[in-house]
């Protein structure tokens, strides 16, 4: 019976599959799913100075949306939003030439972006503190040069969040954007140009449409780490404009502890970035739709 | 009327010279083409008249108007791209309508004129799917539609068929020819194949290493090559070369380099006089020559030179007889057509009489880039030198 048997092949098929994805499904339920579990649950409780009292309470989101815990998140979203647009505008032009480069030139570009990746980024870090500093490399080169009469205050502003975020993750939209330009075909820019559309035409009406993807995909890998940044903020950043990663940390370091609030802090984050990925892939999905593919 | 006339164009790539001071005029309304083995330098002349490439010397009219220096979105000409480069992110709509869109004409306009472009592509049902939906030969029409949309005064095509496969080709051939009659417009095409360009064009340049070697009519430069090149680029054919022994009033006796020391009498009417003790080489093509085991009474014994079957290549339409006269092989066409009733096909080995007509074998004139002392055959009969130099 050729049904009967191909309904056991399907079902060895099935069987083996699962049995292949078993080991990753119980390490995502170990150290993924059950610590959040943990944190929903330690949401809804009361806080105590160093720990939780097991009484049931929403007084932690009662607080994110009457205090100032909403500014936090302003700021996070601004930083997001900016880090994603800058290294967009910069990362474009970088991938373009990219993919346009010959073949060696490509590989070499290739490893200059990938290189920062083996030095540590606290590292890295440390090394924009000591060039922007007061007394930097920065300020006396431009002192130096005569071009200012007094250090500039980069250090400790949001300038400083922004310019070492940039730095971080611009090699994470330049990538995905690589990908997908390396991918056209160039002589749709020649068809556009002979069919009357002129350098900047043809950019907005091809160029731009199919690396769409691109686009996606480097905006989703650099928003949702920015929206989330402590390190930096904590590094380069000052005390009085607080990002929610440094928020949700302070509430577990120092005493008096609040886990409930760090709990709901993170959780709404999520949900935030859940939210917002839902969103995107929704348009993403519509896209796709309209190809197609 | 003259629609593009190109003036002394070169264009170098680094050390590499790509076109070498090409001069052409094209006329409007003409079905032209470029034609050449890849690396001739005829693609990178249709990029200088579609205006991706400026050109190091010379200049490029279009009509009156030099457009050397033009970018190609201020040119009056469309190009139908090789893989037809149609915008995949589109529907067949708005490929056909970019043109009108970026010139932003009014919507109505824009659905009127792809519709009626659609419908001269006879692709008018199609226009919501999108480039990856269709056929080669459907992508090729819609590639049509969108360069015609722009009315330009000049299509160039740029190896439009290479993508299809033959029994396709012939028919878009077909269907180009009818749109080129349709439109009225003048046409540039490039190719490799020389087939599709003798079918297709009214006058046409063959090109090598950068050069114009010939240009003409199809028939005039199949029956008249000027060169070894042409001779052998369009169509096969058989090379003669020899010494002029005698010259007598209507035939010569030639020295054939055929290593019996035979000599061959042939009719001398050719469009240039010849001189004795010279050397000279006469293109003979394989389908005019006659094959026969018994020797023709009435020849007498001018254009006649007997060898022996060393292969038979059967074509279907018709038979190719590779035949050794000496150390000279000659390549004859034969159709299966049956004179005699009793008609035996000929035979490997066997003994066979060639024999053509008086006005069949052409003098190729001296060319200065081919001395014929360089031009080596291989085993086949192919020229050896071009193979190797230009990848025919």
């Amino acid at each position: 019976m050729p049904q009967s048997r191909e309904a056991l092949q399907e079902k060895r098929k099935n069987l083996s599959s699962w049995l292949l994805s078993l080991p990753t499904m119980i390490w995502l339920v170990c150290f993924f799913l059950v610590p959040y579990l943990i944190v929903v649950f330690y949401s809804f409780l009361t806080p105590d100075i160093y720990d939780v009292k097991f009484e049931v309470s929403l007084d932690a989101y009662r607080q994110i949306f009457t205090s100032g815990y909403l500014q936090p998140f302003f700021l996070s979203f601004k930083l997001a939003i900016y880090t994603v647009l800058i290294c967009l505008l910069l990362g474009f032009p970088v991938a373009y030439y990219m993919a346009r480069a010959s073949e060696k030139l490509k590989n070499t570009l290739l490893i200059l972006i990938i290189i920062p990746f083996w030095t540590n980024l606290i590292i890295r870090i440390f090394s924009w503190r000591i060039f922007l500093s007061y007394s930097g490399v920065l300020n006396e080169a431009l002192m130096g040069l005569g071009l200012i009469s007094q250090p500039l205050e980069i250090m400790r502003t949001n300038l400083a969040v922004i310019l070492v975020m940039v730095y971080v993750y611009l090699p994470y939209m330049i990538l995905p954007l690589y990908s997908v330009l390396e991918k056209l075909d160039f002589t749709l820019l020649n068809a556009a140009m002979d069919l009357g559309a002129n350098e900047v035409k043809a950019f907005f009406r091809v160029t731009l449409p199919l690396a769409v993807e691109g686009i996606f995909a480097g905006t989703l890998l650099v928003f949702i780490p920015a929206l989330g940044a402590y390190l930096i903020p904590q590094l380069v950043g000052n005390q009085r404009s607080l990002y929610v990663g440094q928020v949700i940390t302070y509430k577990v370091k120092n005493i008096p502890r609040n886990w409930p609030m760090a709990s709901a802090l993170s959780l709404t984050l999520l949900l935030m970035v859940a939210i917002l990925l839902l969103i995107m892939y929704a348009i993403y999905r519509r896209h796709l739709a309209r190809r197609h593919y | 009327m003259e629609d593009i006339i190109l003036q002394n164009i070169s264009k170098d790539f680094g050390t590499f010279r790509a076109v070498d001071e090409v001069n052409l005029t094209i006329k409007s309304g003409e079905l032209f083409s470029f034609l050449g083995p890849s690396g001739c330098g005829k693609t990178t002349l249709l990029r200088m008249i579609a205006g991706f490439e400026t050109p190091s010397e010379g200049s490029i009219y279009l009509g009156n108007k030099d457009i050397s220096d033009l970018p190609p979105y201020k040119r009056e000409v469309n190009t139908i791209f090789q893989n037809y480069s149609l915008f995949p992110h589109m529907t067949l709509f708005d490929n056909v309508a970019f043109g009108l869109k970026v010139k932003k004409r009014p919507k109505t306009e824009i659905k009127d004129r792809v519709q009626e472009m659609l419908k001269l592509v006879k692709m008018e049902d199609q226009a919501a799917k999108y480039p990856d939906q269709i056929s080669g030969g459907q992508k090729q029409r819609i590639a049509i539609a969108r360069a015609l949309i722009n009315k330009p005064r000049v299509l160039l095509l740029d190896e439009p068929l290479a993508a299809l496969d033959l029994k396709l080709r012939q028919h878009m051939l077909i269907e180009l020819m009818d749109i080129h009659d349709a439109v009225g417009i003048t046409f540039i095409y490039v190719t490799h194949d020389q087939g599709e360009a003798m079918s297709i064009s009214d006058r046409l340049a063959v090109m090598n290493q950068g050069k114009v070697v010939q240009e003409g009519p199809p028939d005039d430069i199949y029956e008249r090559p000027s060169s070894i090149f042409s001779a052998y680029f369009i169509g096969e054919t058989n090379l003669i070369t020899g010494d002029v022994h005698k010259v007598y009033d209507d035939y010569l006796e030639l020295h054939c380099p055929d290593g019996t020391g035979n000599i061959l009498a042939l009719d001398s009417s050719f469009h240039k006089p010849v001189a004795e003790q010279s050397r000279i080489t006469l293109s003979l093509r394989p389908e005019k020559i006659a094959i026969s085991r018994h020797k023709p009474r009435h020849q007498d014994d001018i254009n006649i030179i007997k060898g022996q079957i060393e292969d038979i290549l059967y074509l279907g339409s018709h038979t190719q007889y590779i035949v050794r006269v000496g150390n000279l092989k000659f390549r004859v066409f034969s159709q299966h057509k049956r004179v005699y009733f009793d008609d035996k096909a000929l035979d490997w080995e066997e003994d066979v009489w060639l024999f053509w007509h008086d006005t069949d074998t052409w003098l190729i004139e001296d060319n200065p880039f081919e001395v014929l002392a360089d031009a080596e055959l291989d085993d086949s009969g192919n020229l050896k030198r071009y193979v190797k130099r230009s990848k025919i």
